[in-house]
């Protein structure tokens, strides 16, 4: 079995351990910098509040080159008593090691998901390797409601500016609420707990030679768990705050991979999306509390500018895809000024329900369909940014929460046009 | 006198033998067009039926292989064109076939040239199909990427390398038939040669104050795009 849980060396270090609670797993590439702190605030987290139990870090890299192995094996708490913790009454276990199978996230968990099988876990949660807002007690909100309140899948909650995570806002969050019919705020928030028995069930999807083993695992582990009827809930984890991204990352690409992952899964789940009507909040865990986020730097202009660049040049392809009607609307929001520049929720909700139909219908190449989404999307952040400019950070959700009841309201309009 | 009967006799004769010989050649002609003429008929009947049954038309729209169509001025459904084109070739194929029945040199070396030429045809026609949805798909994904970029002169830049492509690709198509392949090859070398030339020259020495405009514009943008944005889109 091409696995790493089944590798030989993986193999011995599976049969020694024999059994655990708990299963914590981090996907790494070239992570040396930030992971260390990041061990550290599981081994700690599991070591305050769930010292009862055997617990295994996984960390499963993707062949880094600069030592993030070593980092792993290398890193651990040494005096407890300093940060005011007991020593662990149980076993505390660590597996660093490089996965197989296709290059990407999805692989990554794929490894987790097997090694919890394995070790016949109850109890799994998985965050990133470059997050440096982790604390343990982001552990014992991902895994306590799973042991103790028999749910299978926590999501993360996080603060965030108001100005970040705009792909989230707009599509990804409205989308899948008024999809699937769950308040799920951070779908693809990349820091989860789940139970044992789901990762099982991921094992049993044949799902990783596709993209979910590349970069679509978030919307993927999201989506499954809350179509296949598992209990979810979410837990407020504080601010997020993780290392700078690689500048050389494109918002097209990026666009490209979280869009064409959520309307794939709609393909696939297009009988239970359709009987549903309305949402519902989840469950929520964890004490809100505001956090000091770092004022973000945007340039609505330049955003502007490429919203009409789109206008002059994407025309054939809009109207294949928007229609005449829409198309009109959104010339006619080329023409308006910079400072009066306004996409109307309406407008915005139809253009990703004609993306979606246009993706099920494969009118083009997924790439080239979604990346032609690219100026439609720069063109509604800055909207966004414009309206929500003076706004606090509720009223600028309130904004989001706007947005997602004309998903909902306008889910007909899917529905009917879905063919 | 029967001299002179036999010298009229004889050419008539032989060309009484000539048509002994040739009558039955012809008639087999004839059976092998008229079966093949009902082959080809039932053959496109039959592609149509399947066509049909696989909801063809449909996924011509869908894939944009109607679209192309219209472009090339066709406006039937694209079953009929399709069974068309199954007909006529299959009628060609008949009618070089009954041609090769005549058993007559002139016609069996057109006939042999016809079926050596027939790859080549082939090869030409899937070249000339590929081609024209390669530069499509090129085009219009450098179309997307200068507009995402905010270049703004993305369209001329993707009828430029469609026009390149397209360029090319009828190259290769003429060089594949064999259509005067060393004027093609030097008309074909001249003009991206030209090409290059005209952009060198327009660049290097007539636009030097407008290249470097361009590009401190350029750097400058980019400069302003590293420091002007630090919004995190997921």
């Amino acid at each position: 079995m091409n696995s790493p849980a089944f590798r030989k060396d993986v193999q011995e270090q599976l049969e020694a351990i024999g059994q655990v609670d708990i299963v914590v797993g981090i996907p790494s590439y070239n992570s040396a910098r930030t992971i260390g702190h990041v061990v550290r605030a599981v081994q700690a987290g599991l070591t305050k509040y769930f010292p009862g139990y055997t617990a295994v870090l996984i960390n499963s890299d993707g062949g880094s080159s600069d030592g993030t192995v070593d980092v792993v094996q290398n890193t651990t708490i040494e005096d407890f008593s300093a940060i005011l913790l007991q020593h662990r009454t149980e076993p505390f276990y660590k597996m660093a090691f490089p996965y197989s199978g296709i290059p990407g996230k999805g692989s990554a968990f794929r490894a987790v998901f097997e090694i919890a099988a394995a070790l016949n876990a109850k109890a799994c949660a998985v965050v990133d390797s470059d997050l440096r807002s982790i604390t343990p007690e982001w552990l014992e909100l991902l895994i306590t409601p799973i042991l103790k309140n028999d749910f299978d899948y926590i999501t993360p909650l996080y603060h965030r500016h108001k100005f970040d995570g705009t792909i989230t806002n707009s599509i990804v969050y409205p989308l899948t609420r008024a999809l699937y019919g769950k308040r799920v705020r951070q779908p693809i928030g990349g820091d989860f707990g789940f139970s044992g028995e789901l990762a099982k069930f991921y094992l049993t999807k044949d799902v990783w030679q596709t993209d979910v083993a590349r970069f679509g695992i978030d919307i993927w582990m999201t989506t499954t768990a809350i179509a296949n009827g598992f209990k979810i809930a979410q837990s407020f984890l504080g601010a997020k705050i993780h290392d700078a991204k690689d500048p050389g990352a494109d918002l097209s690409d990026m666009l490209y991979q979280v869009v064409s992952s959520t309307f794939g899964l709609m393909d696939g789940y297009a009988e239970q999306w359709m009987q549903v009507q309305a949402s519902e909040p989840v469950p929520s865990f964890g004490f809100e509390y505001s956090v000091g986020l770092e004022p973000v730097k945007v340039n609505t202009a330049r955003m502007i500018n490429i919203f009409r660049e789109g206008i002059d040049n994407l025309h054939d392809i809009w109207l294949s895809i928007l229609g005449a009607g829409d198309l009109r609307e959104v010339e006619r929001l080329g023409a308006l000024d910079d400072r009066a520049f306004r996409f109307p929720i309406a407008l915005w909700t139809r253009v990703i329900y004609d993306y979606a139909i246009a993706f099920h219908q494969r009118k083009m190449p997924a790439e080239h369909l979604i990346k032609s989404l690219t100026p439609l999307y720069l063109g509604k952040t800055a909207s966004f940014i414009l309206e929500a400019e003076h706004m606090e950070a509720h009223e600028a959700e309130a904004e989001i929460e706007k947005l997602c009841l004309e998903f909902e309201s306008s889910k007909s309009y899917l529905i009917t046009n879905w063919k | 006198m029967s001299d002179f009967l036999n010298l009229i006799l004889e050419p008539l004769q032989d060309v009484f033998h000539k048509f002994k010989d040739f009558a039955p050649n012809f008639l087999a002609m004839l059976v092998i067009l008229l079966i093949g003429a009902l082959f080809a008929w039932l053959l496109q009947v039959l592609v149509l039926k399947l066509l049909d049954t696989l909801q063809f038309d449909s996924w011509s729209d869908r894939k944009g292989f109607t679209r192309l169509m219209r472009k090339g001025d066709m406006w039937g459904k694209p079953t009929l064109l399709v069974s068309a084109v199954v007909f006529w070739c299959t009628l060609i194929v008949v009618l070089m076939t009954a041609l090769s029945a005549l058993k007559i040199n002139a016609i069996d070396q057109l006939v042999t040239q016809f079926f050596v030429y027939l790859p080549r045809a082939f090869s030409s026609v899937l070249i000339l199909a590929v081609g024209y949805v390669f530069s499509g798909f090129i085009s219009r994904a450098v179309l997307i990427a200068a507009v995402n970029s905010g270049y703004h002169y993305a369209k001329l830049l993707a009828e430029a390398i469609r026009i390149l492509l397209t360029t090319l690709i009828l190259a290769m198509v003429m060089e594949q038939l064999q259509i005067a392949p060393g004027i093609v090859l030097a008309a074909f070398s001249i003009i991206c040669g030209g090409i290059v030339l005209a952009l060198s020259i327009s660049f290097g020495v007539g636009g030097i104050d407008a290249a470097r405009r361009m590009i401190e514009r350029q750097t400058a943008a980019e400069e302003k795009e590293k420091t002007g944005e630090d919004i995190e889109h997921i």
